[in-house]
């Protein structure tokens, strides 16, 4: 008889991507736990509980995160979409496409090192309307290239129609494109939250530690080897994108345009 | 009215898509040759020379290759392998879910777990202590901030495994690979054939453009390495911030040295790869 070895594997593979999230919740939980014990001094609430407080300040962290990721991924979506049309109607395109890639393409912590000298200059270093703007820059691209597919043939036809048949420009946009784009624009929105939520070296830079998101947290506590305030912050890291997900792909890509 | 709209379009495009990047790339030249920055007297080619000569930028970039290359070659071959065998398992609704869940682990948080594993004070140090293998710490095997970057490519590999795996599962459905290969096996193909003349043709074709996308990504990262990374060499990202952001203001030049070099690299592939006029790329 041939064993199935499918479920095994299977099995394995949902314990692996299920590992760290309940490593992280665990460690959270956890203070005390040396080398070479496998159980902690202390499991329990309080590490949770200082987050109430603001003794770490990882509450203001988290809406910190929460406003830069809301902001950058409302303005790259919005602008990204209306830009993007100008871009692959154009007659050169593939030029327009190709200077797209290269913000794109570029380490984020080296532009933003690179264009530091500006954000000093414009007043726009070491506070969070700065960060925005950077991560923005980042983000931008990435919704260019996001909607390139979306501006196609069936859709100027669309928009031909509608023009032939005397809608207005705006009537064009509200009637016909917003509604054909509205499943495009929530994963864009969705995407471009979650690359500034990601977001650690750009943050670092044009932040200089003055702005303290959730990645510039982890890191410390890192630096500081404070491990179980680390899970904590991770934990917090983490599940917002788990619950993104879950919706984003119930809902979004389930329906595609 | 239509050419007013198209032009501040336009307009736009440029002040926010072109105009940071290329002043973020004349000022890294201008710094690189001494023409600006607080230290520098006027146009110089010492810092390039110096950057060369020392050989440290050309370490840095093989070192980044390679572990680029070797992080991706077994996320990608992973992928290919959890879609050849558990395509149908993994759509069903529980096990859909869970692929998709790698998606949410941040970089930094991926470096902090495998930090949390598989240092000497790590869970599986510790295992190994219990299990009487090691009788300290220092015995454990360094797997982080290692000289062969095993934990920098553990933690890519669990961070690009997943989204190729998505990728190509994608891709087998969009290009209806199932029915080909049916027609295939119909007409007497064996099973290997299947994969080495429909499966691995069609999914390498369309997904090419994103694997060397992702290979320049790796190439750049930098919280990784940075948690996970050793002191020399260096991934080239952290090197290009280790030497912008020291104390020492002579060296900075060197720096933008370096990141003139990598930006001009990291353009050049991508003028290589999206000016060609056809693709068979997947669009994301």
């Amino acid at each position: 008889m041939r064993l199935n070895w499918k479920p095994f594997i299977l099995s394995l593979f949902v314990i692996l991507v299920l590992f760290p999230f309940a490593y992280m919740i665990l460690l959270s939980f956890m203070s005390g736990w040396r080398f070479p014990n496998l159980v902690p001094e202390y499991i329990g609430l309080r590490n949770w509980e200082t987050i109430l407080g603001s003794e770490v300040g990882l509450l203001s962290s988290f809406f910190s995160s929460v406003l830069i990721s809301l902001s950058v991924g409302i303005f790259s979506t919005i602008i990204g979409f209306l830009i993007s049309r100008t871009v692959y109607y154009h007659p050169h395109k593939r030029i327009l496409n190709l200077l797209t890639y290269f913000p794109y393409i570029l380490a984020p912590v080296v532009f933003a090192a690179c264009l530091s000298y500006f954000f000093l200059k414009l007043g726009l270093f070491g506070n969070i309307g700065g960060v925005i703007v950077a991560q923005f820059l980042i983000a931008f691209p990435y919704a260019l290239l996001f909607f390139s597919s979306f501006w196609n043939e069936k859709i100027r036809s669309y928009e031909d129609l509608v023009s032939t048949l005397g809608g207005s420009p705006i009537q064009k946009f509200t009637k016909v494109i917003l509604p054909l784009a509205k499943s495009m624009l929530l994963i864009c929105f969705f995407q471009t939250f979650l690359i500034s939520w990601f977001e650690y070296g750009l943050t670092s830079i044009i932040g200089v530690g003055k702005v303290q998101t959730l990645t510039i947290k982890v890191f410390l506590f890192i630096k500081e080897s404070n491990y179980y305030y680390g899970a904590l912050a991770c934990c917090l890291l983490i599940f917002p994108p788990v619950v993104l997900l879950y919706f984003n792909k119930r809902y979004v890509f389930k329906n595609p345009i | 009215m239509k050419n007013k709209t198209e032009n501040i379009g336009l307009v736009f495009f440029i002040l926010i898509g072109v105009l940071p990047f290329a002043a973020a790339f004349v000022y890294a030249i201008l710094y690189s040759f001494g023409i600006i920055g607080v230290v520098n007297d006027g146009f110089t080619l010492e810092f390039w020379e110096a950057v060369i000569h020392s050989g440290e930028f050309f370490k840095s970039f093989g070192y980044s290759a390679a572990i680029a290359f070797v992080s991706l070659s077994i996320s990608v071959v992973g992928a290919l392998w959890i879609t050849l065998k558990f395509r149908h398992q993994l759509e069903q609704k529980f096990l859909s879910f869970v692929t998709y869940l790698p998606l949410a682990i941040p970089g930094v948080v991926a470096a902090f777990f495998t930090l949390q594993l598989f240092s000497k004070g790590g869970l599986f140090s510790r295992i190994s202590y219990k299990l009487g293998w090691i009788n300290n710490a220092t015995q454990f095997p360094d797997l982080v901030n290692d000289i062969y970057a095993v934990g920098i490519t553990l933690a890519f590999a669990t961070m690009v495994l997943p989204f190729f795996v998505l990728l190509f599962m994608n891709v087998y459905k969009n290009e209806r690979i199932e029915e080909l290969s049916i027609l295939a096996q119909a007409l007497g193909a064996k099973k290997i054939q299947v994969v080495q003349k429909v499966f691995l043709p069609i999914l390498f074709q369309k997904t090419w453009v994103l694997i060397v996308l992702y290979f320049i990504f790796l190439l750049g990262s930098y919280e990784i390495p940075l948690i996970l990374g050793q002191e020399s060499p260096q991934m080239l990202s952290v090197l290009v911030i280790r030497e912008i952001k020291q104390y020492d203001l002579t060296k900075i030049s060197e720096g933008y040295v370096v990141a003139v070099i990598y930006t001009a690299v990291v353009a050049l592939a991508a003028v290589a790869l999206f000016l060609p006029k056809k693709h068979g790329n997947h669009e994301t």
